[in-house]
């Protein structure tokens, strides 16, 4: 049978996932800023946030066809969510919005909810656009002092 | 003959009578129920059982009271309308009252059934993530 150290056990043993990585697209205002947002919420998991332009994250999901078209969410065994899943997945982890990630895959929001993610991020450099752009050194920024 | 006192005697031992028994009921079939919710905090289920149960007491009791003064009941059948009047007064409040308990149960019960989901499953499986230093937990 399987036991906690087989693979089909730790995947057992390992749900809901206590972690989380999003692999957002840094090339984009609007993934920039909501990760920003994801940041600062209260979550009921670990986030952490890897940068599509990373050689690292490159060199291990620049084949995947989804690789900086959609939004990644992985745990770390591995376990992928795509897209307006990954939105989902997003909304679950903090304390704030998770009881409305699951209202959101109700029959009457599902189909809207969906086409909203997948519309969101199909045009996101065009919101992109339309935000400006705060450009940082790294991974801080500094406030602008008048005088 | 005045009728009065004996409807006010009947309508008090119904409504503690009726009471009682619902409460019991809530009290034994909750325990189960809450016993599978929590069943990884004993002490949990059987205390907010308790609490439960002590609510409906008071509320049922007390809206018992507040409907138990009537104007007179001169004869038979006036103190039996009087009776029957309050009597399902009463039904109607311990239903609502209970509806509210099941209520209460049901939010509980999908609390924890969520507990354990996610609102969407993995849909592939990829390399897992670099072992890199992790962000800081948001607070």
């Amino acid at each position: 049978m399987f036991g906690p150290n087989d693979r089909w056990g730790r995947l057992q043993a390992e749900w809901p996932p206590t972690r989380l990585t999003v692999i957002y697209d840094d090339t984009c205002e609007l993934c920039r800023r909501c990760r920003h947002w994801l940041m600062l919420q209260p979550c009921h998991v670990e986030l952490r946030f890897l940068a599509t332009s990373d050689p690292v994250v490159r060199e291990l999901y620049g084949d995947q066809p989804w690789y900086k078209v959609e939004l990644m969410i992985l745990d770390d065994l591995g376990r992928g969510w795509v897209g307006p899943e990954a939105f989902l997945m997003c909304l679950w982890a903090t304390k704030r919005w998770r009881s409305m990630s699951f209202r959101l895959t109700g029959t009457a929001f599902a189909p809207l909810a969906e086409r909203f993610f997948h519309a969101l991020s199909a045009n996101r450099s065009l919101v992109s656009g339309m935000l400006s752009a705060h450009h940082c050194d790294g991974d801080t920024c500094h406030v602008e002092v008048a005088g | 003959m005045n009728y009065l006192i004996w409807t006010y005697l009947l309508y008090a031992v119904a409504a503690i009578g009726l009471t009682a028994i619902l409460a019991k009921t809530l009290f034994t079939h909750g325990t189960i129920f809450l016993e599978t919710v929590f069943e990884d905090r004993p002490g949990m289920a059987a205390a907010i059982n308790r609490l439960l149960v002590t609510g409906f007491y008071m509320l049922n009791l007390g809206y018992a009271l507040l409907i138990f003064q009537t104007n007179g009941a001169e004869t038979a059948i006036d103190a039996t309308e009087v009776l029957v009047t309050k009597l399902g007064l009463l039904l109607v409040s311990l239903g609502v009252i209970h509806f509210v308990n099941m209520a209460v149960f049901w939010r509980i019960q999908r609390h924890n059934d969520t507990r354990n989901f996610t609102p969407a499953m993995p849909s592939m499986t990829m390399p897992p993530p670099p072992a890199a230093d992790t962000m800081p937990f948001p607070v």
